[in-house]
């Protein structure tokens, strides 16, 4: 009888045996295959769980910080104390919807390596710190808070930076969200909500939406002009109530209609300063499409911005495309036609004439700070590119300075300060003008004076509608800023 | 000397298994609690008493069987714990404690005539064992009646008096045994005849018909049950009994051939005929075609056995809770999660020296009864193991049974204690 036995029990040991062979293969040699598979929910919640770093602003305010779960000590939950002032730029970091913002983008520095993985084991075993690093952003808390009461519930965008540094000290796109709403219980139809929200509130329209930038495209058409010897400020131009296109039966008319100064001679200087389309387009058809996109190029035009964030290129054809089409060359010099950008793009512009026609490489990251509060990295002030010559960015500093105490920009005005800019009025089909403002201040600063450049957008004319234009309605928000932040 | 030795293997599964308990504790912020001294508690006195009675009863019984078990315990009940502490792993602690208290009660029930006693009520244990196979039937608006869970119609719900309370248990649990003393007891008797080929077929030459009359009926009326009640672990189980053993008693190859030759038929008809063994089938091939759908628990077991890679998450640092079933039919993937492949390999290879011990107490027996009844009992406890953990890592289809020791229920764990007493009890007769 015991030979049977024998055979079953080896059979049995067989099949031990294959089950070692098979739980093997399966747990170590293809293993990380279904570790890392995608659909593996323990990948997500892990990330999510992890301890981040904490984000504070240039002043020291937290805007996101990690706690241990009351319930639960292994999980961290992510909190962001400011609510809706940072959302854009700081994002969130999610289970159900992600990770945006520099959650997303800085994740390698706010992430912890603490886990239960070997080599998280193997690195703590050998003292490695195991605890995130924290970010210190270059926004300022009060400037943030100043330019997200200034532009309310407006649809729209404000941008400020240090135009010498590159550093942006105020970055708000209205409307926003609060990002601990998505990290929060309730995320699914919070987050959903959001996603069919029509006033698009999880879009970063500072970076990632491009509008037509209007009359403030004419500081980069009077660079153009400068700059290819065909003007100079005191150029004169003749002054006409309408500007007839060649080729075609439209026309071009000046914003409040008739002739824009009093329909002599005029010069560039005062025409930039009182927006007038009749003469720009006079000067777009005389430098041609060649010297208007070299000019857009060199501001940054259809480069993405380098940045911590992803940024959206601002659009400018190529010459080839209309060198032909005279009517819409002399559009496209008064910021019109296919000619397209993001507020950065903008304020970037307003920033190079402010530093002598060199654009900094803008950012939102001022030092990686690790869990001692000792600093890892620094992020120093770096050229990005040369929008124009120092000579030219002097003229327009003067002409845009005109622009503020005596043109269109007067509203932007700062008691006591050299505040320049220009404004900008984008006429879009079947809906209210975006208004624009771009500027900085002060002109000529000491060196140890501070100096901010700003671009302002509203969207569809924000609560003035129909009426809107960029001297009454972003203007004053721009001023209103610019003063908070010199005249602290 | 060996119970003594065996004294202090129990005694170390019970501090294994408090040391479960309290490192399932640790991430929750929790430590060295009342249910850590539950658990030793509970551990110590159904091992104890089970001790004891081998001790008083059936001193030269085989000191390993209750050890390994008391380990498998241990670890099952850790991740149990850690997966539902309240109310599974408390009430798994009762169930732990009621089969100690079963088993003892069979060593002191055995203790004259050992489990030889068991021969005259062969038929009553059939009767018994096809009854409790048919009480899942019972229907619904009885006090007593059957229930189905996940497509299959295995438990017995017993509504209690009190509030709306209810009582839960798997009957096939019980019944594997009782029909495992049958058959032993069976073909003890009938082995020679049915080993003898007195006529023929064509060339084929078979025992007398009469002899295998009873198997046949109880093999049949056992199956019919189970595929009635949609359960084909069970019945995978209980086929395997049938063949292995019968081999056993007559020698011939020739029937786990047939045996087999009619489970593939069988499995080929089963596949046909119901669509929850077809969605079983194509979610083993194909687990990842139907992820959200029939693939789900089989992707869940899977990502749980790459995630734990070598040494595991540690106790409740993983996610089991992810894989569907995990306290119960799944507990070695969240094992393996956990305690990584070393711990993976570590059950598998307790199980195997479990059936080694049993295996043995078959070979040593003198007796062909109880020499059938320890190979039959061993072949119940390490085929069940081999079909659950061959599905949980995607050998085999899923077949739906616990793991022996380790899943959460109370018909399970009670049955095996008194597998492993009937075991020591035969190890015992046999030494003396």
């Amino acid at each position: 009888m015991n030979g049977p036995i024998r055979n079953l029990a080896t059979a049995l040991f067989v099949a031990f045996a294959v089950l070692i062979g098979g739980v093997t293969y399966t747990q170590a040699i293809i293993g990380p295959e279904y570790r890392d598979d995608a659909r593996n929910a323990r990948l997500v919640t892990a990330r999510a769980a992890r301890e981040r770093g904490t984000i504070i602003t240039r002043d020291g305010t937290v805007v996101a910080e990690s706690f241990p779960d009351p319930d639960d000590p292994q999980v961290f939950r992510r909190s962001y104390p400011e609510g809706e002032l940072y959302a854009h730029v700081v994002g969130y970091a999610t289970v159900l919807f992600g990770t945006t913002g520099l959650e997303a983008s800085r994740s390698q520095e706010l992430v912890s390596d603490r886990d239960a993985t070997i080599s998280g084991v193997i690195n703590a075993l050998f003292g490695g710190d195991l605890r995130p690093n924290g970010l210190r952003l270059t926004l300022d808390h009060d400037l943030q808070s100043a330019a997200a009461d200034a532009i309310g519930n407006q649809r729209g965008v404000v941008v400020a930076l240090d135009p010498r540094t590159g550093e942006l000290l105020a970055l708000v796109s209205s409307p926003r969200f609060d990002p601990n709403t998505l990290a929060g219980r309730s995320a699914g139809p919070v987050g959903v909500a959001l996603e069919d929200d029509p006033g698009r509130p999880l879009l970063d329209r500072a970076l990632r939406q491009t509008y037509a930038p209007g009359s403030t495209f004419k500081a980069v058409t009077a660079t153009a002009a400068l700059e290819s010897g065909t003007a100079s400020a005191a150029t004169a131009y003749p002054d006409p109530p309408l500007l007839p296109l060649p080729g075609s039966t439209a026309v071009i008319r000046n914003f409040a209609g008739g002739v824009c100064v009093d329909g002599t001679e005029v010069s560039l200087a005062e025409a930039f300063i009182h927006s007038c389309n009749t003469i720009f387009g006079q000067i777009g058809l005389e430098i041609g499409a060649d010297a208007l996109v070299t000019a857009a190029r060199d501001a940054g035009f259809g480069l993405e911005i380098p940045l911590e964030l992803d940024t959206l290129a601002s659009v400018i054809p190529a010459a080839s495309s209309f060198r032909n089409d005279l009517p819409g060359v002399a559009q496209t010099a008064l910021g019109q036609r296919d000619v397209q950008a993001t507020p950065l793009q903008m304020a970037l512009v307003a920033a190079a004439v402010a530093n002598g026609g060199e654009i900094m490489v803008p950012h939102l990251v001022a030092e990686v700070f690790s869990a001692d509060a000792e600093v890892v990295e620094r992020t120093a002030p770096q050229v990005w590119r040369r929008a124009m010559n120092p000579s030219t960015a002097r003229t327009l500093a003067d002409m845009m300075e005109g622009v503020v105490t005596a043109g269109t920009g007067r509203r932007a005005a700062v008691p006591g300060i050299r505040i320049a800019g220009k404004t900008g009025t984008a006429e879009v089909p079947d809906r209210p003008p975006h208004v624009w403002f771009i500027g900085f201040g002060p002109v000529d600063p000491a060196p140890d004076e501070r100096q901010l450049a700003v671009a302002v957008l509203v969207e569809s004319g924000g609560a003035a509608g129909e009426d809107a234009t960029g001297g009454t309605v972003a203007a004053p928000i721009a001023g209103e800023i610019m003063a908070a932040y010199l005249t602290r | 000397m060996s119970r003594n030795a065996e004294a202090a293997l129990l005694l170390l599964a019970a501090v294994i298994a408090a040391m479960g308990t309290a490192l399932a504790n640790f991430p929750r912020g929790v430590g060295v609690d009342a249910q850590v001294a539950l658990t030793f508690i509970v551990f110590v006195a159904a091992f104890g008493a089970v001790h004891l009675s081998l001790r008083r009863w059936a001193p030269t019984a085989n000191p390993y069987l209750f050890p390994i078990g008391a380990l498998l315990v241990a670890v099952g009940l850790t991740e149990v714990y850690r997966l539902d502490a309240d109310p599974l792993a408390a009430l798994q602690r009762w169930w732990l404690l009621a089969g100690g208290l079963a088993a003892a009660l069979v060593v002191f029930l055995l203790r004259d005539e050992g489990v030889t006693v068991l021969r005259r009520y062969r038929y009553l244990f059939l009767a018994a064992s096809v009854a409790l196979l048919l009480l899942p039937l019972l229907p619904e608006t009885w006090p007593l009646h059957g229930a189905e869970v996940n497509g299959s119609r295995l438990w017995v719900r017993l509504e209690l008096p009190l509030g709306d309370r209810s009582l839960s248990f798997q009957p096939g649990e019980i019944a594997k045994v009782l029909l495992t003393v049958f058959l032993a007891s069976y073909l003890a008797d009938r082995h020679t005849a049915m080993s003898a080929a007195t006529r023929r077929i064509g060339r084929l030459q078979i025992p007398e018909p009469r002899h295998f009359g009873p198997i046949v009926i109880a093999a049949v009326a056992s199956f019919g049950v189970l595929v009635y009640q949609r359960d084909l672990g069970a019945s995978l189980l209980l086929f395997a009994l049938f063949v292995g053993l019968v081999y056993m008693a007559t020698g011939k190859a020739a029937y786990l051939v047939a045996g087999g030759g009619l489970a593939a038929a069988g499995g080929i008809i089963a596949f046909q005929v119901f669509d929850h063994v077809q969605r079983r089938v194509s979610s083993w091939l194909h687990p990842f075609d139907d992820f959200t759908g029939a693939g789900f628990q089989i992707a869940q077991s899977l990502f749980a056995l790459g995630s734990g890679s070598l040494t595991g998450s540690g106790v409740a640092l993983g996610r089991p809770d992810l894989i569907p079933a995990a306290s119960t039919d799944f507990v070695f993937a969240a094992v393996a999660e956990e305690m990584g492949l070393a711990g993976s390999i570590a059950v598998i290879a307790a199980f195997a020296l479990l059936i080694a011990a049993g295996m043995g107490i078959a070979l040593r027996s003198r007796d062909l009864f109880r020499k059938f009844l320890a190979a039959g009992l061993t072949l119940v406890v390490g085929v069940q193991a081999i079909l659950i953990i061959a599905g949980v890592i995607r050998l085999l289809p899923v077949t739906g049974i616990t793991l022996p020791f380790m899943s959460y229920g109370g018909s399970s764990l009670l049955a095996n204690m008194v597998i492993l007493a009937l075991l020591a009890r035969i190890s015992h007769g046999d030494r003396a």
